[in-house]
């Protein structure tokens, strides 16, 4: 064989290029169809579409008295929200009580102090209040007597002329 | 059939109301019907949005104000009538809208109004595994051969945005259906 010679011997039907493109669009409209089905096999009562109208506009004739019924909702709403706002109203604007001390309970300001961190140490306490002013039954629960106290004293001191201050000591 | 812009006028006008409003239920029942079908799937439940959809147009004329086709308004109300019901199915059911997809498709073999064989009831379960979006146009442009710029008005969406969602619907379901 020489060289340059195309013809390798190879041949093909006739007409075959001519209707390639038929047959090749012919292919992928079959592909195309067989992939995805175009029926969903969905049925239809028979005479459906018939009486739909029909159907409809009773609906329709019917309807109002749903609306009515809405309507008389509404006064309830209005009725409630009215309530509500009277209510509001009342809890708002009523004048306010001046407090005072004596109103509260005792336990209540006792549970205060202990509750709150007031922040003040024991000195500054002492400054703020004048202990001249406070007796001994302020800061004491229970009250002692004179009795008992004379009692203390002879029991707990040797020397009671440890107890004679002199006055111009202070 | 009369031009869309006399039936709307006569709609909105009480003496020719009933007639135009006939008119307009017989123009549109069967198309706006496969519609609601291919979101609920079965008969008795495409009835009943189908009803309150044509209830709603009929209520809400007057509001119509042209800027959409009259076709494309209805098919958007019949399409959240449609999606607002499956919401309100699922939540009765208490599942979510997956698991209702789900369960819808494989109640299509006891439906007595489908009579698909195994092929379309596995071609509906491909298109009830697909996002809602994808759904929708899928079945819009597969099988109600809407075109692309209307399916947009209808829902809304960019003709882009559409054509990626359809090319992705095909892909998957292929791939679904191959996979059965």
């Amino acid at each position: 064989m020489k060289k340059g010679d195309k013809n390798s011997g190879f041949k093909i039907p006739e007409d075959y290029l001519d209707t390639f493109n038929d047959n090749l669009l012919n292919k992928i409209a079959s592909e195309d169809q067989s992939s995805i089905p175009k029926n969903e096999g969905f049925k239809i009562p028979e005479r459906y579409f018939n009486s739909l109208h029909k159907n409809i506009t009773s609906k329709l004739e019917e309807k109002p008295t749903k609306i009515i019924t809405l309507k008389s909702y509404k006064k309830y709403y209005y009725s409630a929200i009215s309530v509500a706002a009277v209510l509001l109203l009342f809890f708002t604007i009523q004048p306010k009580k001046s407090n005072n001390i004596s109103d509260l309970a005792s336990s209540e300001i006792d549970a205060y102090f202990e509750d709150t961190d007031l922040g003040l140490s024991t000195y500054e306490i002492a400054e703020v209040i004048p202990v001249d002013d406070l007796e001994l039954d302020d800061v004491l629960e229970t009250t002692i007597n004179d009795e008992d106290i004379v009692n203390y004293l002879d029991d707990n001191i040797d020397y009671i002329n440890e107890l004679n201050i002199e006055s111009d000591e202070y | 059939m009369i031009a869309e812009q006399t039936l709307i006028a006569e709609l909105k006008q009480t003496e020719t109301q009933a007639k135009a409003f006939e008119m307009l239920v017989n123009t549109y029942k069967e198309r706006l019907y496969w519609h609601i079908r291919r979101i609920v799937l079965n008969h008795d439940d495409t009835d009943d949005v189908l009803q309150n959809t044509f209830i709603k147009v009929y209520k809400n004329i007057h509001n119509f104000k042209g800027e959409s086709k009259l076709y494309s308004w209805m098919y958007r109300i019949a399409t959240n009538e449609s999606l607002t019901f499956l919401k309100s199915k699922s939540k009765k059911l208490g599942i979510n809208n997956a698991e209702l997809q789900e369960t819808m498709a494989n109640n299509l073999k006891a439906d007595v109004y489908f009579e698909g064989d195994e092929i379309q009831l596995n071609l509906q379960k491909a298109i009830a595994s697909l996002p809602e979006k994808q759904k929708l146009v899928f079945n819009m442009k597969y099988f109600e051969e809407l075109k692309y710029e209307e399916i947009s008005s209808i829902l809304e969406t960019s003709v882009g945005g559409l054509k990626a969602s359809y090319h992705l619907a095909v892909k998957k379901i292929e791939a679904f259906l191959k996979n059965e």
